[in-house]
């Protein structure tokens, strides 16, 4: 009882809110012109909850790169072991292969970095040759084949595999200290899954592995079948707090409104959910939604 | 919980996001064609006021376009120069594709309409997300988006060191679910799932390597899918050591010197003899029906009837039911039941043999006829074995022991068959385990041995498996038996570029609809057949078939190679350019692949080179 008594209420405060915010942007769009300038007072007044949804907004001041802690914790890892580092896309898990992959060429060792698209391997290639130097990195793919014996290669992960059988069946050791496994979580694409599973299985032990992945739920269970099959240590970097930058989560109405999609306790927003309960009952209600009021 | 409202025009949309300053944006939208819309109308009602933003749009692609000339003149251009807006989706070429990277990083576009593929590998972030549903697009209609999909997608969401904070903004749409959007935001990523699978390169590649199939088996045992198979395994095995303590213990209780092999041993003859026991046919029909069930094979000629006059050659066996050919040649389907008479010789199930067949059996039937069992005799022979296990079970015990001794040790034998049976279950189930890895492979092995690749008695990789490996393309079986049998000698290259697309092509993807010629149709034909008789091998020993040919791929990468230029075949195909360009460098990867067997097939070889110069060059590269 008392529930439904508090929906009526919130229900015809939002109705009138509504209606008003309609008017407003109306007259709002006539006039704004475009730009990314800070929203209208009227706008941005209309609710204390979009004001605190969109406070924070903009750009940090300038920083000196400075490495994540996640990130020194990986380089330091793979002095021992191998190492999975699982963070989303963005928060820097490239930086940590650039390093490792500097330091073995310093020390005149060699590297392979491979990952599952075309497009991205071409990518690595240019951002490594502007790096290290064009003569100390190569590139295969299907279709490519550049500088094959500088001391880093980059290329599709199914190179790589194919030149694992290579290796096994004529004898001659893959020539690399380090395979980097880019995009690692392609392991579960369902067509070309197969070749990471087997690319990791037939890894001399005396490769360093590094693989970097999107977040996953079983990094842990991930990394203990790398260790049962290859007879290395795997070690399991995770980024603390997932995201490099915070994220909020908003709705959007017809009317322009903003409404915080959760509320402070992590629960999808009441307001949204009387929403969707009236929503509902205008479906069940026959008659395109008048209520039996009357 | 379903929220349907009205989707926002897309540049509404970005009037609104702008007004709370949520700019740069990447809307996710299900399909290319509404991300390639949504461009140019938002482009269109909204112009880009700030005029300098035009020009540093112009003088970026300017200098772009001098590393990719390919991405000159695309029909999306003004688009993103006046509107600074874009769209970006598989359709389109990677240079393309790359240009709108490109511009997003540096600022100067204000959003991006994407499909939901973006979302994977690309760096490509902006301050906020826009999603109008919680499902995404599939072949045959929707589904929802998983957990990791929509993180992957958020994921873009908040430049690192350029904002604050990132937003993800569920938009108005008919289908809206902000609940759904809510719960996947807040779930757990989903886990990995191996997608394990047997290939005929990876077999081929590893039996030639190793050379026996243990080895291989071991490699496939490794995999993370049967990660599960094998800590079940190892705890089975545990299992199993304790069941043998136990019996050694009780064995050793009891002061006999005998070893659990001897323990094992009797409980494999009571259970042969409990088996046998159950197994006994009681009734004449249960000796008839064991007994037709065995001999009713097909290639053998039955009569049907208590009489036996109507024969019938057997076909087929499908369990109680039986097909065949009659005298006058129709077919005829029957229970196993109603046959009256079986007659020995096996015939080949060939259209001219079957006459024969059956003027034999008029011939000479009395002395071809097989005779069936009597209930005496199958009890008698099966009395016979039951008394032979008796026998082995009395003299399991070693003779050398004192009567005393044998009662303590026979007794003691019996208790623990408890734990002898517990041990012969595990090592069952242990085997059943390491079928299910195994079994995909051995299928494979199987084909590949019926086409000479591989010696299945041998386990070995034979000559022609050898080149076979190192051919590394989705469907090898089919290109090695094309070219084995000599098929692509005899192409041009533009036919073996037609040839290797129709192959390589997504099976539905429609690649237009250009005219094929003859000859290049009775390729095509010719290599259907071929793929064929490798799916009838396949289907036999249970492996699914293989997706069809792809003729209008076929069409389409023939007219590249003979010369085509871009625009002509992105104009007569009406391909989206993005499409044609995977499946044009997916055939000249395949190609490069024939290429490099220049020992085993020279001229096919050679041929697949130049077809693969034709087919690589710009904008496929």
């Amino acid at each position: 009882m008392r529930r439904g008594h508090d929906k009526g209420t919130r229900d015809k405060t939002r109705r009138g809110d509504r209606r008003k915010g309609k008017r407003t942007n109306a007259a709002l769009h006539q006039s704004a012109p475009e730009s990314l300038r800070p929203a209208p007072l009227g706008l941005a007044a209309q609710t204390r909850e979009a004001r605190k949804l969109l406070e924070g907004i903009g750009t940090p001041p300038a920083a000196p790169f400075k490495p994540d802690p996640f990130q020194l914790e990986a380089l330091a890892a793979l002095e021992f072991a191998d190492v999975l580092v699982t963070a989303p896309t963005g928060s820097g898990k490239t930086w940590i292969a650039r390093e490792e992959i500097r330091r073995l060429i310093g020390a005149a060792k060699r590297a392979w970095y491979t990952s599952p698209l075309k497009a991205l391997t071409n990518s690595k290639y240019q951002e490594f040759s502007a790096e290290f130097g064009a003569e100390r990195v190569g590139i295969l793919t299907g279709d490519r084949k550049e500088n094959p014996d500088a001391p880093l290669i980059v290329g599709t992960t199914e190179i790589y595999r194919n030149q694992l059988f290579d290796s096994l069946r004529s004898g001659h050791d893959v020539r690399a200290d380090l395979v980097v496994l880019d995009e690692a979580h392609y392991l579960a694409d369902e067509d070309r899954g197969h070749v990471w599973e087997e690319a990791i299985i037939l890894s001399p032990p005396r490769i360093r592995l590094l693989l970097l992945s999107a977040t996953i739920g079983n990094a842990d269970e991930f990394a203990r079948w790398i260790e049962e099959v290859r007879g290395v240590r795997c070690g399991v970097v995770t980024r603390p707090g997932d995201r490099p930058v915070p994220l909020k989560a908003a709705l959007l109405l017809p009317d322009q409104r903003l409404l915080p999609l959760l509320n402070d306790t992590g629960r999808l927003n009441p307001e949204i959910v009387a929403m969707g309960d009236r929503a509902r009952e205008e479906r069940l209600t026959p008659l395109g939604g008048h209520r039996r009021r009357f | 919980m379903k929220l349907s409202m009205p989707e926002m025009p897309p540049a509404t949309l970005l009037r609104a996001l702008g007004t709370y300053n949520l700019l740069p944006a990447i809307v996710f939208l299900p399909t290319r064609r509404r991300c390639d819309q949504a461009a140019a109308e938002a482009a269109f009602m909204r112009r880009d006021p700030d005029v300098s933003r035009h020009d540093a749009r112009r003088d970026f692609m300017q200098d772009f376009i001098k590393e990719h000339p390919e991405a000159r003149g695309h029909r999306h251009w003004d688009t993103i120069i006046r509107g600074g807006v874009a769209s970006h989706h598989a359709g389109h070429i990677p240079a393309w594709k790359l240009a709108i990277e490109k511009l997003m990083s540096a600022g100067l576009l204000d959003a991006i309409f994407a499909t939901a593929t973006v979302a994977a590998g690309v760096d490509f972030p902006a301050r906020t997300v826009v999603l109008t549903g919680a499902d995404a697009r599939t072949g045959s209609g929707w589904r929802q988006l998983t957990a990791s999909e929509l993180q992957q997608m958020t994921g873009r969401a908040g430049r690192r060191g350029r904002d604050k904070v990132g937003f993800v903004v569920a938009a108005p749409g008919l289908h809206q679910n902000p609940q759904k959007i809510a719960e996947l935001l807040q779930a757990r990523p989903d886990p990995l799932i191996s997608q394990f699978r047997a290939t005929y390169s990876t077999l081929l590649n590893l039996l030639d390597a190793y050379g026996n199939f243990a080895q291989v088996r071991e490699i496939a045992e490794k995999s993370f899918a049967h990660r599960d198979a094998a800590r079940q395994i190892t705890q089975l095995e545990q299992e199993r050591a304790e069941k043998e303590a136990k019996i050694k213990t009780k064995l050793e209780q009891a002061a006999c010197q005998i070893p659990i092999s001897t323990a094992l041993g009797l409980e494999r003859l009571v259970s042969a003899r409990t088996r046998l026991q159950e197994a006994k046919p009681q009734t004449r029909t249960e000796v008839l029906l064991r007994w037709l069930d065995e001999s009713v094979q097909p290639g053998r000629v039955v009569g049907i009837g208590r009489s036996g006059k109507r024969l019938v050659l057997v076909t087929q066996r499908r369990d109680g039911n039986i097909v065949g050919t009659r005298e006058d040649g129709r077919s005829a389907s029957f229970p196993l039941q109603r046959i009256g008479r079986v007659y020995s010789p096996s015939y080949p199930l060939r259209d001219e043999a079957t006459e024969e067949a059956f003027e034999e059996i008029h011939a000479r039937g009395k002395e071809l006829v097989l005779t069936e069992p009597r209930l005496r005799d199958v009890r008698d022979e099966e009395s016979d074995a039951l008394g032979l296990i008796e026998d082995m079970i009395e003299s399991i015990l070693p003779s050398n022991l004192s009567s005393e001794l044998k009662v303590k040790c026979t007794r003691a034998l019996w208790e623990v068959m408890g734990e002898a049976e517990a041990i012969q279950r595990t090592k069952r189930r242990r085997e059943t385990l390491r079928d299910q890895v195994w079994q995909p492979f051995e299928q494979r092995a199987k084909v590949l041995a019926s086409f000479g690749y591989l010696d299945f008695e041998a386990e070995k990789v034979t000559e022609r498996g050898r080149w076979l490996a190192d051919l590394h393309i989705d469907r090898p079986l089919i290109v090695g038996e094309a070219l084995a049998s000599g098929l692509f000698r005899t192409l041009d290259p533009a036919r073996m570029a037609a040839v290797m697309a129709a192959l390589s092509a997504d099976e539905d993807r429609d690649y237009g609809e250009i005219e094929l010629d003859d000859s290049l149709v009775s390729s095509l034909a010719e290599f259907e057949d071929t793929g064929f008789r490798v799916s009838s091998e396949e289907w036999k020993h249970g492996i699914e078939p293989a997706p069809e040919l792809n003729f209008s791929a076929a069409g389409a990468s023939a007219r590249w190679a003979k010369g085509a230029d871009w625009s002509t075949l992105v104009r007569e195909t009406r391909a989206e350019e993005g499409d044609l360009f995977r499946m044009l460098s997916r055939t000249g990867e395949a190609l490069l692949q024939i290429a490099g067997l220049r020992e085993a097939h020279p001229e096919a070889a050679r041929i697949a080179a130049v077809a693969a110069a034709a087919v690589l060059r710009e904008p496929v590269r």
